[in-house]
């Protein structure tokens, strides 16, 4: 990195850090601390409520998947505006005229404590762990990218998160939010135009789209339908809807981010923003990454993207052929993408049937050969799965990117780091006040032992978060496992609420035994069968409610009503 | 602690009513996946 890239990175990080505080002032009492004395508007809940959702893992993940994958990700998103109406007409107004701090303190009005124990112990281990994963993996890929060691960027976010989140409360939180999704967004734009003027000047933006397209790189609707495939139309459709239900509807980091409204109208318009923006912003992440892959049909691109696996690679003997193969795939493929080009436009349709058939034999030629580098990088004591996806966007970033906008770049993987990463401590912290040490330890303390309280526990999970981002390396696959499948627990969470809303017949003892199975259930689809991820929530809820329900119906014939 | 405070429930600033606007978010679903769809059959 540059000097000029230091000092954007650095005014960033700054200026993030004292806006947030800036605008935290007078966050002096629970409620003020908690959820910004129920002040914040629209725009700002709506704002947060994004970066909140997206991770730094999120822009590096995403880019990367369409690079080698196309764009069809975005239908994952199909489902969040059905979940956000459902979630505006239900599930706002309840918690909003209930005065509840956090999503689990209504199931004991509704249900009972042990009901809201069990969602907030389930909601604590599954943030928990992923608070984490949010702070490492961005850093891990930024120390292979930049060559930093792994800790500095994790100090480093984990100290500037952990500042404004313990001193400021969830209003520093979303002002910061505010202030970090602009910075995200200009740093997408500029990327995008910077990729497309890098292109040769023989390609022109149409030349592009139709490469990208002819190698499958702009498949953003596919409509074949397949239990095991992520990312269809359908998965996206009825799975995504469960995924945002329970993530917007049971998920104190989401519920919290829209409990601060000044309205509830202002709380539904910031939800109804996600749903209405949420869906071009990934098909714009997804867009960024197809156009990176047609810049890299020009520019050879690195056999893979992991520079210390390549380089450790590289010295060993069977290298070398791979190497001197890739070179050619390469070569191949860019003549065969001109020629494509040349056919196209000159309006030769049997040739250019013929020149599309050379162009993707090419293509996966050059993925044969690169696949083969991640077999040998596995072959020879490299991580098992091993998988370069991550580290294609940032890679390209800091190789081609001119100086002071790869620190921007940089400065939108810090800001969409601590986004996320901020209001999982908080709400983490509001649940363990709220929902653990006010209900089960110290009832009837004052609100300034309260607010302390609220502040320590922020510490608390913000040093928690960092220690395990220093381990995560060291859990290795487990911890990847459970950030895969962040839906192994919110399925029956799902149930849970939605057993709340829309069955007032059923009681706590019953809803406690069908979250039980409704885990059992996702936790046996998961480990036993191919069942892409996307369904587990589905699962789970429907096992949730047919048991709670079942055991209802069978106790209302007994006279007790499932209690 | 205090519990915190209600919120009012006001009408949407544009549309009229809740209901239309959560209707106009579904049309708008549908017509995005048709964009998508769209873009999908132009650069296959």
């Amino acid at each position: 990195m540059s000097s000029l890239d230091w000092v954007v990175l650095v005014t960033t990080l700054v200026s993030i850090v004292t806006y947030g505080l800036y605008r935290s002032r007078g966050s002096n009492t629970v409620d003020r601390y908690l959820l910004a004395g129920k002040s914040m508007p629209w725009y700002a809940m709506a704002l947060s409520i994004m970066a909140t959702q997206a991770s730094a893992i999120t822009f590096i993940s995403t880019t990367g998947q369409s690079y080698v994958d196309g764009m069809r990700f975005v239908q994952f998103y199909f489902g969040l505006p059905l979940a956000m109406v459902i979630i505006c007409a239900t599930v706002v107004p309840v918690f909003h005229h209930a005065r509840v701090y956090t999503a689990y303190e209504y199931l004991e009005k509704r249900f009972d404590a042990k009901t809201r124990a069990l969602a907030s112990i389930i909601f604590l281990c599954q943030r928990g762990l992923s608070a984490g994963l949010t702070i490492y993996a961005p850093a891990l890929v930024l120390s292979v990218i930049l060559g930093w060691p792994e800790y500095m960027t994790t100090i480093i976010m984990g100290v500037t998160v952990v500042t404004y989140t313990v001193l400021g409360g969830v209003k520093a939180v979303t002002w910061s939010d505010v202030q970090q999704m602009v910075i995200i967004f200009a740093g997408l734009v500029i990327s995008l135009v910077t990729v497309i003027l890098l292109l040769p000047s023989t390609v022109s933006f149409g030349d592009a789209l139709f490469l990208a397209g002819a190698a499958g790189r702009l498949n953003a609707v596919t409509t074949n339908f397949d239990w095991n495939d992520r990312y269809n139309l359908w998965s996206g459709l009825i799975g995504g809807t469960f995924l945002f239900l329970s993530y917007f509807g049971c998920d104190q980091s989401q519920v919290q981010r829209y409990l601060t409204g000044k309205s509830i109208a202002q709380s539904r318009l910031s939800l109804l923003f996600n749903a209405v923006a949420k869906i071009p912003m990934q098909f714009f992440i997804l867009f960024i990454g197809a156009m990176v892959f047609v810049f890299y049909l020009f520019v050879q691109p690195p056999v893979l993207f992991q520079q210390v696996e390549l380089k450790r690679i590289g010295k060993l003997a069977e290298y070398e052929p791979l190497s001197r193969e890739y070179q050619r795939a390469f070569e191949q493929r860019k003549q065969a993408a001109l020629a494509l080009v040349q056919a196209h436009n000159a309006g030769n349709t049997p040739g250019e049937d013929r020149e599309r058939a050379e162009y993707r034999a090419a293509q996966k030629e050059l993925d044969r050969v690169r696949s083969g580098a991640a077999k040998l990088v596995e072959s020879t004591g490299g991580e098992k799965g091993f998988n370069d996806t991550n580290y294609i966007f940032l890679s390209f970033v800091t190789k081609y990117l001119p100086s002071g906008i790869v620190g921007l770049v940089i400065a939108v993987i810090f800001a969409a780091t601590m986004s996320a990463s901020s209001g999982e401590i908080n709400s983490l912290a509001t649940v363990t006040v709220i929902d653990i040490y006010q209900r089960h330890f110290k009832r009837n303390a004052s609100d300034r032992h309260y607010l302390w309280a609220s502040r320590w526990f922020t510490l608390f999970w913000g040093v928690y978060a960092v220690v395990l981002a220093g381990w995560a390396k060291r859990l290795g696959s487990l911890i990847v496992a459970v950030n895969k499948v962040g839906s192994l627990f919110y399925g029956s969470l799902l149930g849970c609420f939605v057993l709340a809303f829309l069955f007032p017949r059923v009681r706590g003892t019953a809803v406690f035994c069908g979250m039980l199975a409704g885990e059992a259930a996702i936790l046996g689809t998961a480990f036993f069968t191919d069942v892409s991820w996307l369904w587990y929530n589905v699962i789970g809820c429907v096992v949730v409610i047919a048991v709670a329900l079942g055991i209802t119906h069978g106790s209302m014939e007994f006279g007790d009503a499932g209690d | 602690m205090p519990h915190t405070r209600d919120v009012p429930d006001d009408a949407p600033p544009f549309l009229g009513t809740w209901r239309r606007v959560y209707t106009a978010t579904l049309i708008y679903l549908v017509f995005i996946i048709f964009v998508c769809y769209l873009f999908t059959r132009v650069y296959r």
